[in-house]
């Protein structure tokens, strides 16, 4: 018995020898570096697993802008090089590609990572490499407060997007609202936020519901929600969870005012795969590709919609994909203003970018504990309307 | 080679900090450290009792939080949080164990993977204990009288030893009268038990202690990545040591090593070499292949070739 | 009142689904002791192959509900006939690491094959809903309901009256004896496999209608029928069948009255009550446990 066992040890021990040398030779090879080598930049975004989609699109967009600014002769008379890793929707593996990132590709600056989950946890590894990160969707009020001075976010915190529809509150008329969301950081956080603004406005809130992301049957919640006598429901999460509510909701007769927040609901999508179900809804959206002419900088917004189109990607991509865009003309803008390609020059250098994205205005204000404050901006947000199967502005504003 | 091999291979592990030129290497290393912590803890229940838990991620996951929340809310240091970690993980083991080691095979299988779903649904619905799915950032890294263990180098040596000690309990129990016990269990439970083994005082002995080493695991993930959410508990977890442990080896000692080893380079190395459209499927087609090829797993297959081809 | 009978009749549809999951899953993992991972997957199969059929064959909605029971039945048989039939004699866990890599290898050859973004197959039913003084349902559900219960009632009748249900039981209740008397063992292993893939493939073609069609739809799927199968015992069919309908309402029930966020606490917490105090499952028969 001892012996096999023993021998089996020392077998291991050379297996392990040899993974070892493998190793060492696989870090002794020498990494290539030419002057006119490209401009890395890092992505991470989740393009397996369940929001795959999403991620996707935000790639999608993220390799436009890469292909405008090459196109233009890049930046710092170099290419553009965009290294995109996949969180697999998991914030160990979120940290891992940060690291990877970072440390293999050396790369000066990333965008990521989609879900503030996986945000939070790469960003322990921004501050001990000191790498910048453009954080393009996530909404976690946490991401930006945690005196993290690496983190720019150009995507609105939930708080950000519900004094964003403050202004709209009155001439919707809401007098009592639900909530129902998917229970992750996001809509933990959009709840809360736009229940306070409720509050203070002196609306009454009903019931707080919650969903599992895989769910697929909320009718449980629904009937719940039902029991409230409400006028309106505060909906946030995917949008294909929001097909499923809307369809059911139908299908339960709850007639409700229904608001999506988050930006992530893709309009059209819910027009092909809800029908009926979807009409009269509002959306909560960073990016209008339907009114691109209505956006701060038309021009951009409506060459990015062609661009997009001409690749064949999914119109009801476009919803997530501005975000990708956005993200990595923030940081090629910030490298030119550096004027290299070096972590800390491409972070000062963020402080001090001014650009107009597909979103709106993009530019970094002071949020945090003081000394170590990170940069939020203050994005442009939007509400459109389901109305005849097709999205138009919504009609509250009409009826001013 | 063989004789040389042991002594060499724990140099270059001890040192592998100072000629791992790159961090990312000694980044992937400390998380096969972990895993290799939790594939010891796995293989005593699977390799050495035959039973197979497939919520080992609530015994991970109960000691990542105890440690971060004992570390974030009550200001204690990682030194108190560790055995607190491991502590109440062992504890979850002994009720899992007192609980549902009456049972056998695929019932005992299906109770610990509904016992970590609710653990995982706790942790995502008490917001007041866990912030929910809103996790607990900042998590502070452990420090050793005046030095701060924060930088990788150090944790790495952290790991190394929570990971030896891991293997060594392993042995030591295995190699003891309990581990005789538990295999005679494994082999004819009722044979074993009409010459006066009591089942379950050992099985949940065994479970104990793989709970409490699951724990510790996770008290080390969490001062490490220094981020806890509800994503602990994942599915993925529990099938990622599953693999590491019949890859390597059940019911080896070296297995479980050979196994996190390996399962934690795979995904990097697929990272570094095939397209992002293709790793994941590549990876379910490599564990496919795994099976046919080694299904004894990766020590024993190669331990029976070294002992066929010596005389 | 009225939302206490609204919540039994969701939980009723709702349970009708997990009972055809669950069947499927309980023949393959009672009768071949596999523990199937797998099983959403063909969940998910069943589902793109009916949103294939319709959207781009163009066929009438029920040849594309056959055609993706078809499909399930071969890819089942396949599955079984390449990756469990050289596997039979290895142990639970070394067969189960099959079924996981198989899982995540389908799971992502789908999110390659179609992409991530979620695909809705259109039905002939009309959307409004059926109104019954206080209670409403969808007519596509009450069809869903219709057609599972008649796939249920045909697996019952397909194993107490064909001859090659008598095999399957035979072969459940004792391999070896089975085979004695002239069993062809490896045949029954195929035709169960391929049973319970189909009726997989099937549950997903009839909920991706209601529901969604995407690449991980199947992992819930795969959850919900293990804690059907659990509620019924190994190898009950119509222990599963009623098991899939306690689950629905309980979980209906508990969403409703408990907390939304623990939904599917609920089945877990069935499962470890079924299996500490009744571990053959409610409706155990002493001949069923194996």
């Amino acid at each position: 018995m001892a012996k096999p066992q023993l021998s089996r040890i020392t077998a291991v021990l050379d297996v392990l020898a040899v993974l070892a040398a493998a190793v060492l030779a696989a870090v002794a090879l020498p990494g290539p570096a030419h002057a006119q080598a490209p401009v890395k930049v890092g992505v991470i975004q989740p393009l397996s697993g369940p929001v795959a989609a999403s991620g996707n699109y935000v790639r999608m967009g993220a390799e436009i802008a890469r292909d405008w600014i090459n196109g233009r002769g890049g930046v710092l008379g170099r290419k553009i090089d965009l290294v995109i890793e996949d969180n697999k929707s998991d914030p160990k593996e979120a940290a891992s590609a940060a690291e990877k990132l970072i440390v293999r590709d050396r790369v000066p600056a990333i965008m990521g990572a989609w879900g503030s989950s996986m945000t939070l946890a790469a960003m322990p590894k921004l501050e001990e490499y000191g790498v910048p990160m453009v954080v393009e969707t996530s909404s976690a009020a946490s991401i930006t407060r945690r005196g993290n001075p690496w983190v720019f976010r150009i995507s609105p915190p939930s708080e950000m997007e519900a004094l964003g529809l403050e202004k709209y509150l009155d001439r919707i008329g809401i007098k009592k609202a639900d909530f129902l969301a998917v229970n992750t950081d996001w809509g933990r956080g959009a709840t809360s936020a736009f229940g306070e603004i409720l509050k203070k406005k002196g609306v009454g809130v009903g019931v707080t519901e919650f969903m599992d992301q895989a769910a697929t049957d909320m009718s449980a919640q629904l009937t719940k929600i039902k029991g409230t006598g409400a006028d309106t429901l505060f909906l946030t999460t995917s949008v294909e969870q929001i097909t499923l509510v809307l369809k059911q909701a139908q299908e339960q007769r709850l007639h409700r005012r229904i608001i999506t927040t988050g930006g992530s609901s893709s309009p059209n999508q819910l027009i092909k795969q809800a029908g009926a179900a979807a009409e009269g809804t509002y959306h909560i959206l960073f990016f209008m590709p339907w009114f691109p002419e209505a956006m701060p900088d038309g021009k951009l917004a409506r060459a990015f919609v062609d661009e997009w189109s001409r690749r064949g990607h999914p119109f009801e991509g476009l919803t997530e994909g501005f975000r990708g865009h956005d993200g990595v003309a923030t940081i090629a803008e910030a490298i030119r203003i550096a004027g290299k390609d070096e972590p800390k020059a491409i972070r000062d250098a963020l402080w001090k970018v001014s650009i107009t994205g597909v979103n709106g205005p993009i530019k970094f204000e002071k949020d945090g504990p003081p000394g170590k404050e990170s940069g939020q901006s203050r994005p442009s947000i939007f509400v459109v309307q389901i109305r005849g199967g097709k999205v138009a502005l919504p009609d509250f504003l009409a009826r001013k | 080679m063989s004789r040389l091999g042991p002594p060499v291979a724990a140099a270059l592990a001890l040192t592998a900090p100072l000629w791992l030129a790159n961090p990312y290497y000694v980044h992937i290393l400390i998380m096969a450290g972990i895993f290799a912590i939790l594939a010891l803890s796995l293989n005593l229940l699977l390799g050495y009792t035959g039973q197979l838990s497939l919520g080992h991620a609530a015994f991970f996951g109960i000691g990542a939080y105890t440690s971060a929340l004992l570390t974030l809310r009550l200001g204690w240091s990682f030194w108190l949080g560790l055995p607190a970690g491991v502590g109440l993980a062992a504890a979850a083991g002994w009720a899992i164990g007192r609980l549902a080691l009456k049972l056998r095979g695929a019932y005992f299988v299906l109770v610990t993977i509904s016992f970590a779903g609710v653990i995982a649904l706790v942790a995502q619905n008490w917001m007041d204990l866990t912030n929910g799915p809103l996790g607990l950032p900042g998590v502070p890294a452990p420090e050793l009288g005046p030095w701060s263990l924060r930088t990788k180098g150090a944790y790495y040596e952290l790991v190394l030893a929570a990971a030896a000690l891991a293997w060594l309990v392993c042995r030591r129990l295995v190699r003891s009268r309990i581990g005789r016990a538990l295999v005679a269990l494994r082999e004819n439970e009722p044979l074993a038990e009409s010459v006066g083994v009591d089942a379950t005082h050992y099985l949940v002995l065994a479970a104990v202690v793989s709970a409490a080493l699951a724990g510790l695991a996770g008290v080390l993930y969490a001062h490490y990545t220094r981020f806890v959410s509800p994503e602990v508990f994942l599915f993925t977890y529990t099938v990622t040591m599953v693999i590491m442990v019949v890859a390597g080896g059940k019911g080896t000692l070296a297995g479980p090593l050979v196994g996190a080893l390996l399962f934690t380079a795979l995904p990097e190395a697929l990272r570094e070499t095939v397209s992002w459209q293709w790793q994941m499927l590549a990876y379910g087609l490599i564990l496919v292949l795994l099976v046919f090829f080694l299904p004894r797993g990766i020590v024993p297959t190669l331990a029976a070739w070294r002992h066929a081809r010596r005389p | 009142m009225e939302a206490l009978l609204q919540h039994l009749v969701n939980g009723l549809v709702l349970g009708g689904i997990y009972a055809l999951l669950g069947i499927g899953l309980t023949l393959i993992f009672g009768l071949m002791n596999v523990v199937n991972f797998a099983h959403g997957e063909f969940y998910t199969l069943g589902a793109y192959a009916t949103f294939a059929a319709l959207a781009l064959g163009g066929v009438p909605f029920l040849v594309a509900l056959g055609a993706a029971i078809a499909g399930g039945v071969l890819a089942g048989a396949l599955t079984e006939r390449v990756l469990l039939r050289p596997l039979r004699g290895e142990s639970i866990d070394t067969v189960m690491l099959v079924m996981i890599g198989l899982w995540i290898a389908m799971q992502n050859g789908e999110l390659l094959a179609w992409g991530g973004v979620a695909k809705s197959i259109p039905h002939p039913f009309p959307t409004a809903p059926l109104v019954l003084g206080p209670l409403s349902v969808a007519p596509l559900r009450l069809f869903v309901l219709g057609a599972a219960l008649a796939l249920i009632a045909g697996a019952h009748l397909l194993i107490q009256r064909t001859r090659l249900g008598r095999a399957m039981r035979a072969t459940f209740q004792d391999p070896d004896t089975a085979a004695l008397m002239g069993v062809r063992i490896h045949h029954v292993r195929t035709a169960t496999f391929a049973l319970g893939s189909g009726l997989a493939a099937a549950a997903g073609a009839l909920l991706g209608p209601i529901f969604l069609v995407y690449p991980s739809m199947g992992d819930l799927a795969s959850l919900k029928a293990f804690s059907v199968v659990i509620l019924g015992g190994l190898g009950n069919i119509w222990g599963a069948t009623l098991g899939g309908v306690i689950l629905g309402v309980a979980e209906e029930l508990g969403a409703g009255y408990v907390s939304s966020g623990y939904r599917d606490a609920v089945g877990f917490v069935i499962i470890i009550l079924v299996l500490l105090f009744r571990p053959s499952g409610l409706f155990a028969r002493a001949e069923r446990i194996g």
